[in-house]
């Protein structure tokens, strides 16, 4: 009775023997694990150690973020409405990430965020991260975004990197970066999020 | 010098026997590219951690190793990608096999996630109480028991949905298409 019901189950196994996996030999397989091998063996606090093309996944730490909208027109009042020509309008951070809790990702948690846009990220420098708006889903119309992050890189990345030329979905309150899913990497899935969370 | 070929040797060795495993555990819990990501990440933490690595058998320790990157990058890193991770592993786990027992499916579906692991690292990675135990940094015996309480629960929804036939047929016209 067991073992059939553990056949039955491998049965549903998406992963099963005959589906192919990338073999220890090839030149890939050799070349990560040459990588690897080569990482020096440190220990890094808080790194999760993956040895390539993540420069800044990083702490989870709440980040104290400062959106500053730059280019004619200020961002946005509490509620969302756009404040007509204010100059380069500085949203300060309380410090904590309010979404640091992380309750779970939803539409409904997404469409209260006075701050939505889509950017393509045209530049990262020192503690800030320029991005092109590409579109402005709620709380500005500004042409241009800086991410800040006075307590460094790191801070400001809170988990995902930016990288010039990637287009970027973003959602703040009260001038902070939300993460844990209320900003991304522009994925299609994402950006139906947001239109229909931001839809009016 | 002599101990860093060693390290290396007995780096590969360990490599061999988990490389291919490893990805197929990471591939049935996470969409392709962070199953990448959790190998690199995980085979990192062998190369590291490789003096606590069992010798004998050591699949099931790295495995809990893959199972701790895997949660790590769910609940830190890529957590904006919550969402998007949610509809791709659902796209992804289920791809390439066409659901061909949908009602051993259901019933897994219904029982709680812990429940589910544990059957699926007995069925599917094919592992025994004591080397799940592993995985979960728990004892065998409770693996035995969790499991033996998981299986039962699973047999007794099947024998629940195979008695009541699935939908509302229940009007004779079912009698046309047994299985």
């Amino acid at each position: 009775m067991t073992d059939e019901l553990r056949n039955r189950l491998s049965r549903l196994d998406p992963m099963s023997s005959d589906v192919p996996t990338e073999p220890v030999t090839t030149e890939s397989s050799q070349q990560l694990l040459e990588e690897i091998m080569t990482t020096p063996n440190v220990e890094q606090p808080g790194s999760s150690g993956t040895p390539n093309k993540r420069p800044w996944i990083a702490a989870v730490a709440a980040a104290a973020v400062v959106i500053v909208a730059v280019g004619a027109v200020g961002l946005l009042s509490g509620d969302g409405d756009p404040i007509a020509a204010t100059p380069p309008l500085e949203l300060n951070a309380g410090g904590e990430d309010v979404m640091a809790s992380c309750i779970a990702f939803g539409v409904e948690y997404l469409a209260p965020m006075p701050v939505a846009f889509e950017g393509t990220v045209v530049s990262v420098e020192g503690d800030a991260v320029t991005l092109d708006v590409d579109h402005w889903f709620k709380g500005g119309d500004a042409s241009q975004v800086v991410l800040n992050a006075p307590q460094g890189m790191e801070a400001l990345i809170g988990g995902f990197p930016f990288e010039e030329g990637t287009q970027y979905l973003i959602t703040a309150s009260e001038g902070n970066v939300n993460y844990c899913g209320f900003s991304g990497v522009s994925t299609p899935e994402m950006r139906a999020a947001f239109e229909e969370a931001f839809a009016s | 010098m002599n101990s860093d070929i060693e390290r290396r040797q007995r780096f590969e060795l360990v490599a061999d026997q988990v490389y291919e495993p490893l990805q197929r555990y990471l591939r049935r819990r996470a969409n392709r590219e962070d199953a990448a990501d959790a190998l690199s990440e995980a085979l990192l933490t062998v190369w590291r951690r490789l003096e606590d690595v069992p010798s004998d058998f050591p699949l099931p320790w790295c495995y809990g190793v893959a199972k701790r990157c895997l949660a790590n990058q769910r609940r830190g890193a890529r957590r904006h990608l919550r969402l998007v991770e949610r509809i791709t592993t659902e796209a992804s786990t289920s791809p390439s096999h066409e659901i061909d027992d949908p009602v051993l499916e259901a019933a897994l579906s219904e029982l709680s996630d812990s429940d589910q692991e544990l059957l699926r690292l007995w069925a599917w990675e094919q592992l025994e109480p004591r080397e799940i135990a592993l995985v979960l940094e728990t004892t065998p015996n409770a693996v035995s028991l969790r499991l033996a309480r998981a299986k039962a629960k699973l047999e007794s929804r099947l024998t629940r949905q195979d008695s009541s036939t699935p939908g509302q047929k229940r009007d004779g016209h079912n009698e046309e298409h047994r299985p």
